[in-house]
């Protein structure tokens, strides 16, 4: 949609022809790009469609749509658009009891279906402690709405999803992960593959936030894991704009959407980088890795030695993913370590060895978006299961047993260092005493 | 439930900016070029096949032009910027596949 918006910017007329549970998005991107007028015709051609009897069917059915956009005359709006709608953006929005805000903000749109934390003025200004930046800073502008993120609004949907003033420098860094173009975040937060922010948190603020790395750190329980990914969720969908069926056109969805967040544990083997440090960073700095996994798969070793660790990874790698971050137990960590592996070697021989006959591979169909500049001439010819070393990275997570975990995605991983406000150890006093203890039975 | 919360808006503002309007259409397809643009999507490029096809069927006299692209990224962000405003300056108007 954002090609046609480019056409019409050249001066010349467009249409976009987009399947029809498509056509909300089209207009929400134009409308995003400052053209809400661009005509759009919708067809019932189905999403990646390969059949050219369908196809041709789907195109006739709106052949005369689309002469019609190419030449029927404007109407006053497609010549000068309404100015759009700016109320509810600025200040305070609604009064009312705890019923009665969570249905407001419900029916607005603004909740990830979950009950939130009510962002008064004086919550909103605890969250602000978090920070040293002023509430008005800007650090982006978040498509594809082109929201004005300032800090403000990161603080006041921190407070929805229930967070803690502490974990302001890490949002805000996450933020800045987001906008980082090498993330595609644009991209993967409104695609049909469902794919989820996956955050994985390094250095010293791992145990200053209590950002859980180890026993079931992705299961519900840790209040940093819960809602420091709950409020990124918050901000795409409130400050980016992209919203479930509307803007993010995900087709199954993904529960990782509500949170999905873990902590490595970097002390469990010393002589392995942590993933920070495999990014360029100092092992004494914090950071935030953010990646898009759509897939989540936990797998058990086929022995306990590396030889049966490696198999069992290899064996459950699939094709066509083009990125897999590795969640290795600490146990699991320590026989490989012992063996003599390193992160690296882990990924390049799996990139060596991992493979599958080109006939398991969407590439030997010749399918379009997947195809390779020389594709395997025979069905059984060994197949790669890795486009190359450096799209593997293996992250020590988790506790105790032997599962490990095997994220898949698509593009890279953007890592952020935090940057802590002045009067953050008093901050960490603060909130230090904030964990769990259960009554034992 | 009791107690009262004023609450603050969770929605970004946006930078106030006029939006634009679209350019005038054609006054017939006749003679005209056309460009077909699809956006590497599976059924994109297919898409822009039936268009064609549909097109050259009404019209004898048109002239087909195409821009293809192998990722699905924004022409505007790529490096063939430049290689698609020099096609686009060749054509009368553009039908845009997206494949989805």
């Amino acid at each position: 949609m954002y090609d046609a918006v480019f056409t019409e910017r050249l001066q010349k007329p467009a249409v976009a022809l987009v399947n029809t549970g498509f056509a909300l998005d089209a207009r929400s991107a134009a409308s995003g790009k400052g053209m809400p007028g661009v005509r759009v015709v919708a067809e019932t051609v189905p999403c990646e469609c390969t059949e050219p009897e369908r196809i041709a069917r789907g195109v006739h059915a709106v052949i005369d749509d689309i002469v019609a956009a190419l030449t029927v005359p404007l109407t006053r709006d497609e010549q000068s658009p309404p100015p759009p709608e700016t109320a509810g953006a600025r200040g305070i929005v609604f009064d009312g009891d705890l019923a009665e805000v969570q249905r407001f903000f419900y029916q607005r749109g603004w909740t990830d279906g979950l009950p939130i934390i009510p962002p008064t003025e004086a919550a909103v200004e605890e969250m602000l402690t978090g920070t040293d930046l002023p509430r008005d800073c800007l650090v982006g502008r978040m498509i594809p709405r082109l929201g004005k993120v300032t800090v403000e609004k990161i603080a006041i949907n921190a407070v929805m999803a229930g967070a803690l003033p502490i974990y302001m420098p890490l949002l805000i860094a996450g933020v800045e992960a987001l906008l980082d173009p090498k993330s595609a975040f644009g991209t993967f937060e409104v695609s049909t593959g469902s794919w989820a922010p996956f955050w994985v948190v390094n250095g010293p603020i791992r145990e200053q936030l209590h950002v859980n790395g180890g026993q079931g750190a992705l299961s519900p329980g840790d209040i940093a894991n819960a809602t420091i990914g709950r409020a990124m969720g918050l901000i795409v969908k409130n400050l980016g704009g992209a919203r479930k069926g509307l803007e993010d056109m995900g087709v199954q969805g993904n529960p990782g959407k509500y949170t999905m967040v873990t902590a490595e544990n970097e002390e469990a083997i010393a002589s392995w980088e942590p993933l920070h440090v495999q990014h360029g960073f100092q092992h004494e700095d914090s950071c935030v890795t953010v990646s898009f996994p759509n897939t989540y798969l936990q797998i058990w070793p086929y022995g306990s030695d590396d030889k049966g660790i490696l198999r069992a990874i290899m064996s459950n790698m699939v094709p066509r993913w083009r990125q897999l971050t590795l969640l290795v137990p600490p146990g699991h960590a320590q026989t490989l370590a012992d063996a003599g592996w390193t992160k690296g070697e882990i990924a390049s021989y799996l990139y060596e060895y991992a493979r599958v006959p080109a006939y398991r591979t969407p590439e030997f169909w010749g399918t379009p978006g997947m195809q390779r500049v020389r594709p395997p001439l025979n069905a059984e010819d060994p197949t790669p299961l890795l486009r190359s070393p450096d799209t593997m990275r293996v992250v020590v997570s988790g506790g105790a047993g032997a599962f490990m975990g095997m994220a898949y995605g698509a593009g890279t991983w953007v890592t952020k260092p935090v940057t802590l406000p002045s009067q953050w150890e008093r901050l960490v006093r603060k909130y230090r005493s904030l964990v769990p203890n259960h009554l034992r039975y | 439930m009791g107690g009262s919360y004023e609450v603050m808006s969770p929605w970004a503002e946006v930078d106030p900016r006029p939006l634009e309007g679209i350019n005038p259409r054609l006054a017939d397809l006749r003679g005209r070029r056309i460009g077909l643009f699809h956006n590497g999507k599976v059924a994109a490029k297919p898409i822009t096949d039936a268009v064609e096809a549909e097109l050259r069927a009404r019209y004898d006299d048109i002239t087909i032009a195409r821009f293809g692209r192998t990722a699905n990224l924004e022409v505007a962000e790529t490096s063939d910027r430049a290689r698609y405003e020099e096609w686009v300056k060749e054509v009368d108007a553009v039908i845009h596949a997206v494949g989805d």
